[in-house]
């Protein structure tokens, strides 16, 4: 009975546990020196120096951050909503590492290749929500729960027009299964016609993990860190980290929907000597470069612009795009 | 895949018409504001007249389009164009107090257009879905309407009320829809009636049956599911109730007619113990419970409760004149409203429309034209010969009686006299009580003297050609039973 | 196996949760409760083959509706314990009126039978069945095929909706400070700067 069982499911689940492992590991080594570069890149934008003491040119800054945190006191405050208030970070930190599972890294490279994966992510993605409002509600403090409710509106309003972008990149493809989002063949009209929506997409992710410009959620100017402000040590550590791995997450989602995920850029044939997945990680890191970039470029938006471009300009300008594409495909006769 | 066909749309082409007009007028409303409201109402009426033009172009063949989702007959045919008419009157009767203030919204013409496609597919759905969607688009503008007024306490009562009561009345008849489904295994009308044919009345079946009659019970409010209808009317801005008196009763009573001699004809014997008991409660109810208002709009919803019970008798024929009745009353009902609207939207006291029953003494008085033509409303309003509220009754009486049901017919005709109390007590008010304060002087707007001059012609002169009105509905009726 | 297991998992955290929703006192606790409810419902779909309905139902109902919920509920600072004070006095009326439908409802699914012909009516889309479809592709070809009749008229009620909700909501302030990109964007130095010479200790007029 017990062989049976192991043959039926055993090694699978154990391959099955490695792939998560090794995913896990590289997401988390990820958030770590994207912290690193983010505070390099920074400085180097401000003509500082940026982290350089703790290792050679300061590699094991990060390292060095996390085990401060953790060997903190976890503080929870006496008025808070203990169970939510614990509860918040958790699930917000296993929405950031769930979503990974359908990602491609390269070809029949995923964890969980099914059909609606593009469902799956927009679905894990708006759901983030819960943890950045629950946070700001259980702490029980006015800037928690401004910072919660910010963020919750803007989450929502965002969402809508990243989801017509979404529908536009399905339209062209015609699959929700990420592999063939990336495999899909897309002539080069195709690239021009999606270009307006790689903008709106990029701009809207930004909002979507609460990223500067856009950190109206965390703001500490104003909301001294926003939903975050009772959090501390263990429970810190993994707000910090989940968002980093959402701006990962979300860069890697741009790079499936719009640059082409494993594949060598511009079409290439040469350069696919280089492992996909290398080129699934550099790009990436262009996405991730361009998300510092913006923090250390633009001041915060206010409220009200934030709200006026996410209804009154991204929306009615994505769902014009939703037409203007079908339209197109089926002028050139290439709905798929 | 099977191509498009574009023909499939032929039959739907009023509502489509009226879709997209309400759409391009909802356009036009954004970018000018609300200074357009009346712009709108213009050009709403003028759709409306469109529309009218091609509801009754249209050859009435029996077809049904879009997958058996909707059927247009001469039935539907003729319910169309007594909804236009009905939308139109509304909204002439709102043009005036779209010009400024807190009425003066854009949105109110589109609502009404949009609330009327819905009326429109109600009577022509031919399966449960669509019969499902278009009671919904029906009824959604109407709980706007109903609040629209927010500031105002009542209003915003009366919406709420009627909304979460229409949303109780969605959940019965999706209910029943489910169990019906749940034993036939199919939505579509003519397959549901020859599995009842087939089977009889089965339990469930007629569970599904008493839970989508009371669904549509509450949008027609016949007792005992009327309890919204005097707050809405009360609660709601006076132009809307005049919609919610005028129109939106005539679909749902058509629904009543094409479900109960559709699908549900093998059921008729179960369905007539419901229907009696509808018609009768309401009957009494709406004139009992009307003698002691104070309230005029008030007065009116305990009248159209009543007026629905009459409605109901003449369902309760089963028979193409039976039904040929009903289109009738309903007709003369619904123009009979618009008229008495008409009036007591123009009779106002320092700007405000004049509310309370006793308001209205020494109008005779003071506007002596608007007291006779209300007088000669009221009067057909309680049927008396030989104006037209009389013939509506008559025939509603003379398809029960051939039908055989004396009793429920001698207890309609007892609460007809006992209601019509409450009409001539309108009328003693306004001749023979003395005055309290003065009426405003200035007139009201043309629009309505046109509507309430258009009733009264129709009142008093019903009686010189009634057969062009009662063919048109005879016909109507037949392609039902067809 | 695995799947047996799965669906006993979401059906019993399905129920529990739902209970939990009426059950608890904090009605923020009830909505994230509503919450999981939902989530395990898309569980089921998901295990039923829906896996599109499965997602959709997570990004509407658990993306935005429930969001909506949490806001309103957390804005509104309702006691309910204060409300529920009231409703313990009719609980003898509710109980009686539950007992008489579950009675009704017993007697009914006694004798419960589905038409002979039921299965010959109930209609099976038309799809071709030469290649494997995805769940979206099916309800796609359905919805604008077969259905598009309603999935039309749907889409009037939400616009409906919309109206209604801007109607019932929209308010024009006066006095609110607008931000007007256009004027700011087309703003040039000479229109509100002026240079001027000013010559030593004379100042500016």
């Amino acid at each position: 009975m017990m062989m049976e069982l192991w043959n039926l499911y055993g090694m699978q689940t154990l391959m099955m546990l490695l792939h998560m492992v090794v995913l896990l590991v590289s997401v988390l080594l990820g958030v770590a020196y994207l912290s690193y570069f983010e505070r390099k890149i920074m400085g180097a934008m401000q003509m500082r120096q940026g982290p350089n003491t703790v290792g050679p040119f300061g590699l094991l800054q990060p390292f060095a951050d996390a085990l401060k945190l953790i060997s903190k006191e976890t503080i929870i405050p006496s008025q808070s909503n203990r169970a939510v208030f614990v509860l918040a970070p958790i699930v917000f930190t296993t929405l950031a590492l769930l979503a990974w599972s359908v990602i491609p890294v390269n070809a029949q490279w995923v964890l969980a290749d099914i059909n609606v994966g593009i469902l799956f992510l927009f679905a894990v993605s708006s759901m983030s929500v819960y943890g950045v409002i629950m946070a700001g509600w259980a702490s029980n403090s006015k800037y928690a729960f401004l910072g919660g409710m910010r963020s919750a509106s803007q989450m929502v309003s965002y969402e809508v027009s990243m989801g017509l972008v979404i529908v536009t990149v399905i339209l062209c493809v015609g699959s929700m299964n990420l592999s063939d989002i990336v495999t899909a063949p897309r002539p080069w009209w195709m690239q021009i016609l999606l270009f307006p929506m790689l903008i709106i997409f990029l701009v809207s992710i930004l909002a979507e993990t609460n990223r500067a410009p856009f950190d109206l959620p965390e703001g500490e100017s104003e909301l001294s860190g926003g939903f975050m402000v009772e959090y501390s040590a263990a429970t810190f550590v993994l707000f910090f980290l989940s968002e980093y791995a959402n701006m990962i997450l979300m860069s890697a989602i741009t790079v499936v929907l719009f640059l082409g995920g494993w594949l060598p850029p511009f079409g290439i044939e040469a350069l696919s000597i280089v492992p996909g997945v290398i080129w699934f990680v550099l790009k990436i890191c262009l996405i991730l470069f361009f998300f510092v970039w913006c923090r250390a470029t633009f001041p915060r938006y206010r409220y009200d612009q934030l709200m006026r471009l996410g209804w009154k300009i991204f929306l009615p300008f994505s769902l014009l795009w939703v037409v203007v594409v079908a339209g197109t495909l089926i002028m050139m006769d290439a709905v798929p | 895949m099977t191509s498009f066909q574009w023909q499939s749309l032929v039959p739907i082409l009023p509502e489509i018409t009226m879709a997209v007009g309400a759409m391009a007028l909802l356009m036009v409303g954004v970018f000018r504001g609300d200074k357009s409201a009346q712009l709108l109402n213009i050009l709403s009426i003028g759709l409306l007249l469109t529309v009218l033009g091609l509801i009754l172009g249209i050859t009435p063949f029996t077809l049904t389009t879009l997958n058996n989702a909707l059927i247009t007959d001469s039935f539907s045919q003729f319910g169309k164009a007594v909804i236009a008419v009905g939308l139109m009157a509304a909204l002439l009767l709102s043009h005036r107090d779209l010009r400024e203030g807190v009425m003066g919204r854009f949105e109110f013409p589109v609502l009404v257009l949009l609330s009327g496609i819905g009326m429109m597919l109600m009577v022509s759905a031919n399966n449960f879905l669509s019969l499902y969607v278009a009671l919904e688009l029906q009824s959604f503008p109407l709980y706007v309407l109903a609040a629209l007024r927010r500031d105002n306490a009542q209003s915003a009562e009366a919406g709420v009320k009627y909304f979460i009561l229409g949303a109780l009345s969605s959940g019965f008849l999706l209910f029943g829809i489910s169990l019906l489904y749940g034993f036939a295994g199919t939505l579509d009308f003519s397959l549901l009636a020859g599995t009842l044919m087939q089977n009889g009345a089965v339990p469930g079946a007629v569970i599904g049956m008493v839970f989508v009659l009371t669904g549509l019970a509450f949008k027609i409010s016949a007792v005992p599911f009327h309890m919204w209808t005097p707050d809405v009317y009360q609660g709601a801005p006076t132009i809307v109730t005049s919609l919610f008196a005028i129109v939106p009763k005539i679909a749902a009573i058509l629904l009543f007619l094409r479900l109960l001699n559709g699908p549900f004809a093998p059921l008729t014997p179960d369905w007539i113990q419901i229907i009696i008991f509808l018609s009768i409660a309401s009957m009494i109810w709406g004139a009992l419970a009307g003698l002691v208002q104070q309230n005029i709009k008030r007065l009116l919803a305990y009248s159209s409760i009543g007026n629905m019970g009459y409605a109901l008798l003449g369902v309760l024929a089963a028979s193409p004149e039976g039904t040929a009745s009903v289109l009738l009353y309903m007709t003369i009902y619904m123009i009979m409203t618009a008229g008495t609207f008409a009036i007591i939207l123009s009779v106002t006291r320092h700007g405000e429309g004049v509310e309370s029953l006793h308001g209205f003494a020494g109008l005779s008085k003071t506007s002596p034209a608007k007291a006779y033509a209300l007088a000669a409303l009221m009067f057909s309003m309680s049927g008396i010969p030989p104006l037209a509220g009389f013939f509506g009754k008559l025939f509603v009486f003379q398809s029960l009686l051939e039908s055989g049901f004396y009793i429920v017919a001698v207890i309609g005709v007892v609460t007809s006299v006992v209601a019509a109390y409450y009409y001539l007590k309108i009328i003693k008010i306004m001749f023979f009580d003395e005055q309290q304060e003065s009426f405003d002087d200035a007139p009201s707007s043309q629009a309505r003297y046109f509507v309430a001059a258009l009733s009264l012609a129709f009142v008093l002169f019903f009686i010189v050609n009634p057969n062009v009105l009662m063919a048109t509905t005879r016909i109507a009726a037949q392609s039902l039973f067809g | 196996m695995l799947a047996t297991l799965a669906f006993y998992v979401f059906s019993a955290v399905l129920i529990f949760s739902a209970a939990m929703v009426i059950v608890v006192r904090n009605p923020v606790h009830s909505v994230l409760f509503l919450i999981l409810a939902f989530f395990n419902a898309a569980g089921l779909f998901i295990l039923l083959g829906a896996e599109f309905i499965g997602m959709i139902l997570v990004i509407v109902y658990v993306g935005a509706v429930a969001v909506l919920f949490l806001f309103v509920v957390m804005m509104l600072d309702i006691s309910f314990a204060d409300l529920r004070k009231g409703a313990v006095q009719f609980i003898p009326l509710g109980l009686f009126i539950g007992g008489v439908l579950l009675f009704q409802f017993y007697v009914l699914f006694q004798s419960w039978q589905i038409a002979p012909s039921a299965m010959l009516n109930i209609t099976t889309p038309s799809l071709s069945g030469e290649e494997e479809l995805t769940n979206a592709t099916q309800l796609g070809r359905i919805l604008y095929t077969d259905y598009v009749f309603a999935f039309q008229v749907s889409g009037l009620i939400l616009l409906v909706a919309m109206i209604g909700a801007i109607v019932l909501t929209h308010r024009q302030r006066a006095g609110v400070l607008r931000q007007k990109v256009a004027e700011q964007v087309a703003r040039k130095p000479s229109d509100v700067l002026e240079i001027k010479k000013v010559e030593t200790g004379s100042g500016v007029e």
